[in-house]
Order: structure tokens, then sequence, then C-alpha cells
């Protein structure tokens, strides 16, 4: 165990004092602040859109442009993103390794294979909370600072649903763990690839692609792709917006979790197998 | 006997007068308006707009003459953009800016009401038509339908209780035609939501909200600061 804690260290240093995985964090800050300082401009305008709708026959009373909406905003923006970021980094613990040939001074620990891949893969979810938290303090504390509290009038297809804000730390908090369980999938994807593939740019690629397609294939209405959709982690990715729905479908996001956590374990496990049997040539 | 007669006569006589003129009936639902020169009530709001999620809210409700009116309450909320307390006393205190006429008469809340309508003698004025449905027996406005040029129609309801002499309700049910709120897919990013398939030209809705009024208390020289945020 202590050795494995060792490897465990050592990986999260090298995950984090790399120099793109300061890319994430900077794209996350700057993406942010960009809504934020837009939202604080022309925030009125942009919500008219929504509220333009309600404004002909009622006047809409309280702040509705606060520090929980925007952080709504940000969140369900920076969703589709966020995987790019995470698969940025994670896509090439070990494949990186491989193409630069330190995998063979790694394997010549004392420690199992298993164990190094699982000391990469937790590195790598690290990595993914890290971006997590980065997010949550831009998005949820500084809007709050910048917006102010409120209650939250969320925005769905289904229209709009007003949550008290007494009624809404918690449903942070559990959208937060819902979004680390998706990007873990992500980051577990990514890992899995990297396993796989040799050089460091090919997971990531394809991580990415597969991110784009799933994400393609989830926007189309279309009866042929309804069957596969309940299948593709991208489905579930977004369940954390159910938290901001009333009533919330409890039902649906244990599903979606249960999915999320079986794509991980998935993942990871053919990781371990591949690992295992693979052939360092390099 | 002939003076009880008299008095007999006079109130049947004032009755039959008041139902028939729709200026009497004003006049005495003013008089009811008139005895207030501010209240404060607590107010429970019931919303049910299409499209729009929200759990129920308490607040307060304060008013001062002549227009001073405001709902204080914690959070987001819709209130008509006609104000049913405020512009019902407001439309009907200047009864010379108005052409006045009782087009039916209607039982609602089982109570005997004159319809009556109010058309602005200037063109220029935000109401287009303003409809109340009266009590004739004891002038108050049971039901409304006011139509604007800005804001459309919205019609309300109104029940009484402990009240009736300020002519101040336990609730008013404010029922607006609306779209259904919609958000667009990029903005509510629910990529993976299926779209309802469009049914042609898309009618409007019945949106509502009750507003439930209680603890009422009139004529205690509220002070300005109470219209403050």
């Amino acid at each position: 165990m202590k050795e494995f804690i060792a490897i465990l260290k050592n990986e999260i240093i090298k995950t984090i004092k790399r120099p793109r995985s300061f890319i994430g964090f900077g794209i996350i800050a700057f993406i942010c602040l960009m809504l934020q300082s837009a939202f604080y401009h022309d925030g009125k305008e942009i919500l008219s859109f929504v509220t333009g709708q309600l404004e002909n026959v009622f006047n809409v009373e309280g702040k509705v442009l606060n520090g929980n909406l925007i952080c709504f905003i940000v969140l369900q923006t920076l969703i589709v993103q966020m995987p790019l970021l995470v698969a940025l980094v994670t896509g090439d613990l070990v494949s990186g390794e491989t193409a630069n040939g330190t995998i063979r001074f790694l394997l010549t620990r004392p420690a199992s294979r298993t164990k190094i891949v699982l000391a990469k893969w937790i590195a790598g979810l690290f990595y993914t909370l890290l971006l997590l938290i980065v997010l949550g303090f831009f998005a949820l504390f500084v809007s709050h600072w910048i917006f102010g509290d409120g209650d939250l009038m969320a925005l769905n297809s289904e229209g709009l649903t007003i949550i008290s804000a007494d009624d809404i730390t918690w449903r942070w908090g559990y959208a937060f763990l819902i979004a680390f369980l998706s990007l873990s999938v992500v980051a577990s994807l990514a890992n899995m690839l990297s396993c796989i593939m040799d050089n460091s740019i090919t997971p990531i690629v394809t991580v990415m692609a597969i991110i784009i397609v799933f994400t393609i294939i989830g926007m189309f209405d279309l009866p042929s792709f309804d069957i596969i959709k309940p299948f593709l982690f991208t489905t579930h990715m977004i369940s954390w917006k159910s938290l901001f729905e009333d009533p919330i479908p409890f039902h649906d996001i244990w599903f979606s979790i249960a999915v999320l956590i079986v794509h991980i374990v998935l993942f990871i496990s053919i990781s371990i197998f591949y690992f295992n049997r693979k052939d360092i040539n390099s | 006997m002939q003076k009880l007669l008299s008095i007999l006569f006079l109130f049947v006589s004032f009755q039959a007068l008041a139902g028939d003129d729709p200026k009497l009936l004003v006049r005495e639902l003013n008089k009811k308006f008139n005895q207030i020169s501010d209240y404060k009530a607590d107010l429970f709001m019931e919303f049910n707009i299409p499209g729009v999620k929200m759990k129920n809210l308490k607040g307060k409700v304060v008013f001062k003459k002549p227009n001073k009116f405001k709902i204080k309450a914690k959070g987001i909320f819709f209130l008509p953009k006609q104000n049913p307390m405020q512009n019902m006393s407001e439309m009907l205190i200047d009864t010379n800016s108005y052409t006045s006429i009782i087009s039916g008469y209607e039982i609602v809340e089982g109570k005997n009401c004159a319809i009556v309508n109010i058309i602005p003698l200037k063109a220029q004025d935000e109401l287009i038509l303003g409809k109340f449905w009266i009590d004739i027996k004891n002038p108050l406005v049971y039901k409304s339908q006011i139509t604007t040029k800005n804001n459309g129609t919205i019609e309300t309801k109104s029940i009484y209780g402990s009240n009736l002499k300020y002519a101040l309700p336990d609730k008013i049910i404010v029922k607006v035609e609306i779209n259904k709120v919609k958000v667009p897919k990029m903005m509510s990013v629910d990529l993976n939501k299926k779209s309802k398939p469009k049914t042609g030209i898309e009618s409007k809705e019945t949106g509502s909200i009750q507003l439930n009024f209680s603890n009422y208390t009139i004529n205690a020289h509220l002070k300005d600061a109470e219209f403050v945020d």
C-alpha cells in the first residue's frame, strides 16, 4: 500500500506539474470571467430572450440575474467543453510515457502493472476534481460575489423552473458530484485508450471525436438515434441538470449515475486487462 | 305602518335604481374604496403559469393613497402588468373620465351582478374596455375583465370575506392568456431531451395567479418607508 501511495503521489505531481494541465485551469477561468463580464453588461438583454415571453403579460419581480443563474449557465455551457479539457491531460497519462520511453523505467519498480494503471487513473481523477473545484470557485463563488444571491430561474427545454435560494445549496453540491462522475467517465475512457495506444495524441483526439459524435447523436431527434441514446454516456453526462427540475426525477438521476459508474468500471477494467498484457517495445 | 311601508318603498326603489344605473352602482362602490387611506395585509401567492414551475410564495401587500402599492416577497415572482387591486379602484374612482353602461346581468358567486362596461372618454387612455360584474345589493366587484392597449386582457375573480365594507377581497384569481414559455434548446442546452412535436398554430394557454389576502390592517397610517425595498 505504501508503495502504491508513493506511485500515486508521484503520478499526481507529474500530472499537475505539466504545462497542459494549467491550460485547463486557464481556459475555465477565462470562460467563466468572460461569461460573467458579458452577463454583467448585457445580462438583462440576454435574458429577455426568455423572460420577454412573460414580460408582455407579467412583471417579473425579484432579482433574476443573480449568482445562481450565472453559475447554472456557466455550468451548462462548460459541461460540453470540460470533457475535452479532461481528455487533454488524461489522454496521454500512459501513452505519453510509452511514446517517451519512460514507461520502461516506471515498470522496473516493484509495483504491479495494475497498481501503476490505477495510480495513473486516480491521478487523472484528481486532476478532474481540481478542474471542477476551479470551475466551482469561478462559476459559483465569483458569480455570487459579482451578482449576489437569489432564486434560480433554471432554464430547460420544458420551460422555466424557479428554485428558491434557500433550497439550492444542496442541489449545487450534488450537481458538482454528478458532474465529477460524468467527467470521470471521460477520464477513464481517455485512460483506457491511453493504455491501448502508443502515441500521446491519438487517445486525446479519439476521446474528443467520441464525445463530439455522441453529442451530435444526442442533439438530433431521430427515431433511429433514440434507440442508442440511452447507452451513450454523453446522454447521462448532463443529468446534473435534472436536480434543478421540479419535481426532481430521482429515478432518472439514479439510472444515469448507474450508467456512468458502469462505464467507469468497464473502462478501468479494460485498461488494467490490456496494460497487464501489453508488450512494451519502446 | 305607513312609515315602514315608505322606508321599504324607498329601499326597493333604491335597489331598482341602483340595479339600472351604472353610475349609482359605481358611486356606491367608490364610497367603499374611499374609506381606505392605507392598508397592509399578509399575502399568499399561488402561480399556475404555462411553462413555469414555481412554488407558492408568502409575502406582504401594502397600499397607501393615492397610488402607492407594493407587494413585498422574497425571491422571483410574477405579477400581472395590470395590478388588479390597484387598477380597479383607480379606474373607477374618476367617474368623469369614462362612460358606463350596464350590458346585462349575471349571477356570480351567488350574487346578482350587473355587468358594468366602462369605456374611457379619452382616446389616449391605456384602457380600452373595462367590464365589471358588480353586485346590485351590496356593490362589490366580483369579476372583472380589463382590456388595455399594451397588456391585452386580464380577467379577475374576487372572493370577499370579512372586509366587505372596504371592498377588500380575501382572494383574487387573475387569469391571463399567454403563450407557453419556451426556452431555446441552445440556451437550455438540453441536448438529449426530445423535442415535442409542434401541433400547427400554437394557441395561447390560460395562466392564473391566485392572491390570498389575510390579516388586513386598514387605515393604520402607514409610513412611506413601507414602500421602500
